[in-house]
């Protein structure tokens, strides 16, 4: 179709530029965010430089801006901008809790259970996402524990599934952490899961 | 971000059993054709019988082999670090333990509460030790630090260790 285009365009003009195409349809990029290239070839004077093109969203390219530009003019090539799943942004920008694919209640049960259990185990083995996901709550209880009165020891009852492991917690961190700020876990990444290739991790105590 | 990506820093058994080294022999350990790497999970099971150690080093150096678990009898309370399972002097390099002065009979993994690491620990003997080389009264309450500056082993050439829980009496459904 380019070629259609360029034998007709020869028949009226002796050279065919691209200017008056571009001008015809719409702005491919924002021309503030663009960043033009340093032409590096001279065999091709007609084609303008390669432009970076900045983040244009979901929507598939324009084959026709696509002519001159790339070599991947076929139709199936056209959606490849976006290829990370179903992530819109790379970072973790505005993440603050972990929803662990839980309804909240089901997530406060699964986090109370795991603490219980590392608590009463000192080492255990779970999935990387539960893991770093519980360090906010063994941090909490051991914090509570640091603190020792009753009212404390109360909210760690209302929070850990086995009292006797509240009292056995309670009598011993102050000697175990007492100078210890903070930090009273270690994660420890190992191979993955056989079952659905999950990422696992240790999770200890320090 | 982990400070260190040595395992056997990870894992805490540099810090907990052994002091910070550079390894000079290579070590292997099989139980029954699993090959024991840093970290890796071995079932008590598996682990009732004396593994085969491949030593490679010189045939004129003798070395000393221990085995020791620094969570005893929990991970969470470790009131009797270390539990020594294992010790075998005069191990000629380039052979296996069997080769070598048992000192301690071997005694199997058998972790009662949470995941345990059972650390083996390789010296490199300055002479042959024979008969000046007592076994610990208990095995409870080892230390490989002390073990080594009676015996004058110095820093230890190389280590692995493994992971270890209790298994479930009964397979799930």
């Amino acid at each position: 179709m380019a070629m259609a285009m360029a034998t007709a365009a020869d028949i009226g003009s002796s050279r065919w530029s691209m200017v008056s195409l571009k001008s015809a349809l719409p702005p491919l990029t924002p021309i503030t965010s663009s960043v033009r290239l340093p032409c590096v070839r001279r065999q091709r004077p007609t084609k303008c430089p390669q432009l970076v093109r900045s983040f244009t969203g979901l929507s598939p390219v324009n084959p026709l801006h696509s002519l001159g530009f790339s070599d991947q003019t076929s139709f199936g090539h056209n959606f490849t901008i976006i290829d990370n799943g179903h992530r819109f942004s790379a970072m973790r920008h505005g993440r603050r809790v972990p929803k662990l694919n839980r309804p909240p209640d089901q997530r406060r049960a699964l986090l109370r259970g795991l603490t219980t259990q590392l608590l009463k185990h000192g080492r255990i083995k779970t999935t990387r996402a539960r893991a770093s996901a519980m360090r906010k709550y063994v941090d909490k209880m051991i914090t509570l524990a640091k603190d020792g009165s009753l009212h404390k020891r109360r909210q760690a009852l209302g929070f850990i599934y086995e009292k006797q492991i509240v009292h056995a917690l309670f009598a011993e961190v102050p000697e175990r952490y007492g100078e210890r700020n903070g930090g009273y876990t270690r994660i420890i990444r190992t191979l993955p899961r056989r079952g659905d290739n999950a990422p696992m991790a240790y999770i200890e105590l320090v | 971000m982990a400070v260190s990506v040595d395992p056997l820093v990870v894992g805490r058994v540099i810090g907990d059993v052994v002091d910070m080294f550079v390894p000079t022999v290579t070590m292997s350990i099989y139980y029954a054709s699993k090959h024991v790497t840093n970290g890796c999970d071995v079932k008590p099971s598996m682990a009732i019988n004396p593994p085969k150690v491949s030593i490679d080093g010189h045939p004129d150096h003798l070395y000393t082999l221990v085995m020791t678990d620094p969570d005893a009898p929990s991970p969470s309370e470790p009131s009797m670090r270390e539990w020594v399972h294992w010790i075998v002097c005069d191990i000629p390099g380039g052979t296996n333990p069997t080769q070598g002065k048992e000192i301690l009979p071997y005694m199997g993994p058998r972790p009662p509460v949470g995941i345990h690491r059972y650390i083996f620990v390789l010296f490199q003997q300055n002479g042959p030790m024979g008969t000046a080389v007592q076994p610990p009264a208990s095995r409870a309450n080892f230390n490989t630090r002390l073990f080594a500056d009676h015996l004058n082993l110095g820093l230890p050439v190389a280590t692995v260790y493994f992971n270890a829980q209790k298994e479930p009496i009964s397979r799930r459904r």
